[in-house]
């Protein structure tokens, strides 16, 4: 096969399109997509709505599958997979970061963050270290026991960040995450991002907004469901 | 995800919606506490009616001119067919049959008693011969039983249940003293110990006088109950076949003719009373089951309204990696659950309706040790049976479609 993987891509799709039947006409959202990202990337996907970031969003992150193309993850092919292995991969090799942080209302910073964990039958105790690390990690390892209610937008997103490293997984998948903070506050988030950048875990960062983008290293943009461009910056500037 | 997991999280999300929960639980509670009590009723009677039936003695049987009478076209031919039963039939058997140990017999009149100013209205006179006493045993609690010689001169004697001593001799010792059975005037000579109400029917309300007695005062036309007991009681059915030989002889009956009488023993009886409640608690189990379907609905609604209240938090545990087992998994333990709950609390009112009913009316009710484990079983099936609809609902969604509803 003559796109195999290289053991140094965590992502590679080929030719990945994605069209919805809406009524009797077919929207084509996905027009062949070609992508590699590489172990320790830290790469933004720019575009307008509706350019088709989201569903290449939703494929990589394994919440969708492609109409035609191969996509493979960590060297394993996914397009093939059933219901019940795209979650087992979603649990192990994805962290979620969301543009409204989703988190569970009733639960607390803590139980949050070890849902993925519970998906993943680890035992308590261990599930509770490992979420407490993460929250330390974050920063708001004095907010454990705190709802979602009782933290500001910042931390809130800090928590989801926690929740999507708490598993060590290949990727971290943001869409949005500073869509619904203050200026400051994003700016707080995209440092993070960029210190766990650092330590080496590969982020994709979806987002319509340059200024974010410009916190990666790459960017890849998105119009009319194809790549338009897709450009390595120079290292970021930090103010 | 583990159940326990699971468990824990439908217990939280019962509680957060604690009063919706309870209502959406009414079916089922209703529905359990009626089955639960009607099977504490029904087995508290049958436990009582086998007690009292043991009391009849061992291998004690009754023959009569009706038997068992289920209805009334029964009673009819019965009437017409059915020989009187005669003091020479209950000798006979005592001649012919060796298994019959003793063989006593009783016939009953009603009439009124006096003594003075006191008087009992309707009280039912048995004529029995002394034997009979001594097969149903009749425990003394003053003076004495009937005796033979009584018998032999019909002597105007006569042995007190327990209520009618207390009503016609109040603060009096009625031993020796005289009553008055329409124009007879016979003498006490001893009074039972109570017996009890059964069902609410007092027990104690009769007079036993001389069977040669009875038949001076009310003739002998009344057909008299035989009542025989076995000498081996292991050895009961035989004793019946041939009590049974020697009527069915004495009648002139031929070959495959039906029995014009009755031979009623402790098991019959209890086996007569158990078709009977059991008809009953199958009739209960049927209405009752309607209003467990009804609840089961109920369940199932309230569980398609939590999927759409929870479709964000569905597509986040899809997200984090929950698979559509977890998802099932999830909100069918809850469903179980919800429909356990009812079920106990259906089961509490249900034993504390048991314990009242036992202790302010007569009815015997007895809270029966395997209705927990059958409720919950039952309550497990609803929770399964109407949670999997929903389950199957919510497992489906859409994660993409679900993690963007608000």
């Amino acid at each position: 096969m003559h796109a195999a993987p290289a053991p140094d891509e965590v992502i590679r799709t080929r030719g990945l399109v994605r069209s919805f039947a809406m009524g009797s006409a077919t929207v084509h959202a996905l027009r062949g997509v070609d992508l590699v990202i590489r172990r320790g990337e830290y790469v933004a996907i720019m575009g307008p709505s509706g350019s088709g970031k989201s569903t290449l969003m939703n494929l990589i992150g394994c919440l969708d599958t492609p109409t035609a193309g191969e996509y493979w993850l960590e060297g394993q092919p996914i397009a093939s997979l059933g219901e019940a292995e795209l979650a087992r991969i979603r649990n192990r090799e994805i962290g979620f970061v969301f543009q409204t942080f989703n988190l569970l209302p009733r639960a607390s910073a803590l139980r949050n963050v070890e849902l993925p964990l519970v998906y993943a039958q680890m035992p308590p105790a261990e599930r509770r270290r490992r979420a407490t690390e993460a929250l330390q990690k974050v920063g708001l390892g004095d907010r454990l026991d705190h709802r979602p209610n009782e933290l500001s937008g910042g931390q809130r997103q800090r928590v989801s960040i926690a929740r999507a490293l708490v598993t060590n997984p290949a990727l971290l998948l943001a869409d949005e995450p500073t869509g619904n903070l203050d200026s400051k506050t994003s700016h707080e988030i995209m440092l993070l991002f960029e210190a766990l950048h650092r330590e080496g875990h590969t982020i994709v960062v979806v987002t319509h907004e340059r200024d974010i983008a410009e916190h990666a290293e790459r960017v890849v943009t998105i119009r009319d469901g194809a790549i338009a461009s897709d450009e390595r910056q120079p290292r970021p500037v930090r103010p | 995800m583990r159940i326990v997991e699971a468990g824990k999280l439908a217990l939280e999300s019962i509680w957060a919606n604690r009063l919706r929960s309870f209502l959406t639980l009414l079916g089922v509670i209703i529905g359990i506490a009626a089955i639960v009590a009607t099977a504490a009723v029904i087995h508290g009677l049958n436990r009582y009616v086998a007690e009292k039936l043991s009391n009849l003695g061992k291998g004690v049987f009754v023959v009569q001119r009706f038997g068992i009478i289920t209805n009334r076209q029964e009673f009819l031919d019965a009437a017409r067919r059915n020989k009187r039963l005669l003091p020479a039939d209950a000798r006979a058997i005592a001649e012919r049959v060796p298994g019959a140990e003793i063989v006593g017999w009783e016939v009953h009149a009603t009439a009124d008693l006096e003594r003075g100013e006191h008087v009992i209205r309707d009280t039912d006179i048995g004529g029995v011969t002394p034997a009979i006493l001594e097969i149903e045993p009749y425990e003394v609690a003053e003076g004495r039983l009937l005796l033979q010689h009584e018998e032999d001169h019909a002597a105007a004697v006569a042995f007190l249940g327990h209520e009618v001593a207390q009503r016609l001799f109040p603060n009096v010792d009625p031993i020796g003293k005289e009553l008055r059975i329409g124009g007879a005037r016979l003498t006490v000579v001893g009074t039972a110990a109570q017996k009890g109400s059964f069902l609410g029917f007092s027990q104690d309300n009769y007079v036993k006088i001389p069977f040669s007695l009875h038949q001076k005062l009310y003739g002998t036309l009344g057909s008299v109950n035989i009542s025989v007991k076995a000498r081996e009681p292991a050895r009961l059915e035989e004793t019946i076949d041939e009590v049974r030989a020697v009527v069915r002889a004495r009648h002139h009956l031929r070959p495959g003719a039906p029995d014009d009488f009755g031979i009623l023993t402790a098991e019959g009886i209890n086996d007569l009373w158990r078709n009977l409640t059991q008809t009953i608690f199958r009739v209960a189990l049927f209405v009752v089951g309607i209003s467990l379907v009804v609840g089961g609905i109920v369940i199932m609604n309230i569980m398609l309204v939590a999927v759409v209240e929870r479709t964000r938090e569905i597509g986040v545990r899809k997200a984090v990696g929950a698979s559509q087992r977890d998802i099932v998994q999830q909100f069918l333990v809850e469903a179980v659950l919800l429909s356990c709950l009812g079920g106990a609390i259906g089961i509490a009112i249900a034993y504390a309706a048991a314990t009242l009913l036992a202790a302010n009316t007569p009815l015997p009710a007895e809270f029966p040790p395997w209705a927990p484990p059958v409720a919950f079983a039952v309550c497990t099936a609803i929770g399964v049976f109407f949670g999997i609809h929903p389950a199957r609902r919510a497992a489906h969604l859409d994660p993409i479609e679900a993690l963007r509803s608000e």
